[in-house]
């Protein structure tokens, strides 16, 4: 009896933690919008609204730094609603190709991150430069956020 | 202290035997052999042989004395002056050249007049002719290498011939133009222009001059390669919210998405059969290659799956004209190196170390052009020999050859 009782708890627990998984939602890949009115850091000075996110390597995944630097930039984004434009960088060794596709590919996870929290997607744009223009911070590993 | 003596007298004994007796040493002591043949194989003669006959006509002398310059350069051919498979003759005057090829057994395969402004340009021309006819590989006389230099201040596209010469610059613009790709038959160079601030892919018509843009799309678009038939672009679009691999066709202006990736594709290449683009793909553990199968229709389905090289951190693939080989650049101890493979399996080799990047394929898939600190390289598979074809342009980058 104590063992079906047991059986019985460990089933209940088991079912209650179905709730809490994961939700599909965190997949949904959001297509940009238009890119009118936008832009670019090479037809003028544009401001950065934070420090420039630096990435290592090859990676394009967002870390637990990047994660607080972003929650600051959505939670100021809601005063005003403006307009941002996520600029992607490379450094010079990485190959041309690479280096544009492995920026736009880090500026789409900061865009992701940025919906996530809140940023309505049609305000964000992403660019990816590689090593074709250096970017306005020291570093040329970074991803920028420009406000337009 | 005897002893030692007694070795040193044993060890000198030893030393003044003749060869021959040195060479019955024990198993252990023996060196080990060496091979008996050395891994490179020889360099083989052409099969086919051409003689060059008469040319009349004011400028026919030095009309023949380039085209046996150019015949040379193609090392397609013997050149003999009797018992040759093929025979040119004609004339020239004025520029103009007048050409026949002809058989060994009298059948003539071609009758042409070249009359572009320039006689060297109606020889390559002709040459070209003269190579494809008899051997049915395209010459390269008459191919252009597009490329990317910085010698203006910014990125810009040029083109210049096989040897580096004729070089032009293509492109004008403020923010720069980069990732160029040359039509099949030349008439056309898409690539991604900065002009508006944004990457965007545009095709420029080399003949007529005109220049139109292909994408237009939010995020970036980059990479762009010609299908063999010259009618679709290959290229990365990020439109939908994540960098992939799309093929577009110039003549509807629809585009369909191929990779399926949640990672950083870039630099697609045709197969020359149309069907097939390997691409690099970074997923999370460095750029690998794969191949997308390009679907016929709509509906139909289409594979796409990982290439295991053996190398790592592959970038900038490119299928060979026959499709029988990959060349790709790998990272190795000493930096970047191109690699060839045969494709779909089969043996690899590091054609050159040391920071060679962005390998492209001759039209006759006998040379490679790359790279390497900022120089344009041509290099010769058949016998390993390397030619620096173009310096003195800041950083050259991003070469490709006319396919």
């Amino acid at each position: 009896m104590t063992f079906l009782k047991s059986l019985s708890l460990a089933a209940l627990v088991a079912l209650s933690a179905c709730s809490t998984l994961p939700q599909e939602d965190a997949d949904v890949v959001f297509a940009l919008g238009p890119r009118d009115g936008f832009t670019s850091p090479l037809n003028g000075a544009l401001k950065p609204v934070c420090p420039a996110l630096e990435f290592t390597g090859t990676r394009y995944a967002l870390t637990g730094a990047h994660q607080k630097t972003l929650l600051g930039v959505a939670e100021a984004w809601k005063e005003g609603k403006p307009r941002y434009l996520i600029a992607g960088y490379a450094p010079p060794e990485l190959p041309e190709d690479f280096a544009r596709s492995l920026s736009e590919r880090r500026a789409q996870a900061v865009r992701q991150h940025l919906i996530e929290n809140g940023i309505e997607a049609a305000q964000l744009q992403t660019v990816g430069f590689g090593h074709d223009s250096p970017p306005s911070s020291p570093t040329s590993s970074v991803v920028v956020i420009y406000r337009q | 202290m005897t002893c030692t003596r007694l070795l040193l007298i044993v060890f000198t004994v030893w030393l003044t035997q003749p060869v021959a007796q040195a060479l019955d040493l024990p198993a252990w002591l023996r060196l080990p052999k060496l091979p008996q043949s050395s891994s490179k194989e020889p360099v083989k003669l052409p099969s086919k042989s051409v003689r060059v006959g008469d040319f009349t006509g004011g400028t026919g002398t030095s009309a023949r004395r380039s085209l046996l310059a150019e015949l040379t350069d193609s090392r397609e051919f013997t050149l003999t002056d009797s018992g040759a498979d093929f025979l040119v003759t004609g004339s020239s005057t004025g520029g103009r050249v007048m050409a026949k090829l002809e058989r060994a057994d009298g059948k003539v395969l071609f009758e042409r007049t070249y009359a572009a402004p320039g006689l060297d340009e109606n020889l390559r021309a002709l040459s070209d002719d003269i190579i494809f006819s008899a051997t049915g590989k395209p010459g390269q006389a008459t191919s252009r290498i597009v490329f990317v230099s910085n010698k203006s201040g910014t990125k810009q596209v040029y083109v210049c011939d096989s040897h580096g010469r004729d070089v032009q610059q293509v492109t004008h613009h403020t923010h720069g133009a980069v990732s160029p790709t040359l039509s099949p038959d030349g008439s056309a160079i898409a690539y991604t222009s900065y002009r508006s601030g944004f990457p965007v892919v545009q095709v420029l018509d080399l003949g007529l001059g005109w220049e139109r843009t292909v994408t237009d799309t939010p995020g970036s678009s980059f990479g762009a390669a010609f299908a063999p038939d010259g009618q679709r672009l290959a290229l990365v679009m990020s439109f939908i919210g994540n960098p992939e691999i799309f093929v577009t066709d110039l003549a509807s202006n629809t585009a369909a998405c191929i990779s399926d990736t949640v990672g950083a594709p870039s630099s697609p290449s045709w197969h020359p059969d149309g069907k097939q683009i390997i691409f690099a793909d970074d997923r999370g553990q460095g750029p690998r290659l794969y191949i997308a199968e390009v679907p016929a229709t709509n509906n139909a389905e289409a594979r796409l799956y990982l290439w295991r090289t053996g190398y790592s951190f592959c970038t900038d693939p490119e299928f060979s004209p026959d499709g029988k080989q990959v060349a790709f650049v790998a990272r190795q101890s000493d930096g970047a190196a191109i690699v060839v493979k045969d494709y779909p399996s089969g043996k690899s080799s590091v054609v050159q170390t040391g920071g060679a990047q962005h390998p492209s394929w001759s039209p006759n898939g006998r040379y490679l052009c790359y790279t390497q600190h900022g120089a344009l390289y041509v290099h010769d598979l058949h016998t390993g020999l390397r030619n620096a074809i173009l310096g003195g342009y800041s950083t050259i980058s991003e070469p490709r050859w006319m396919r």
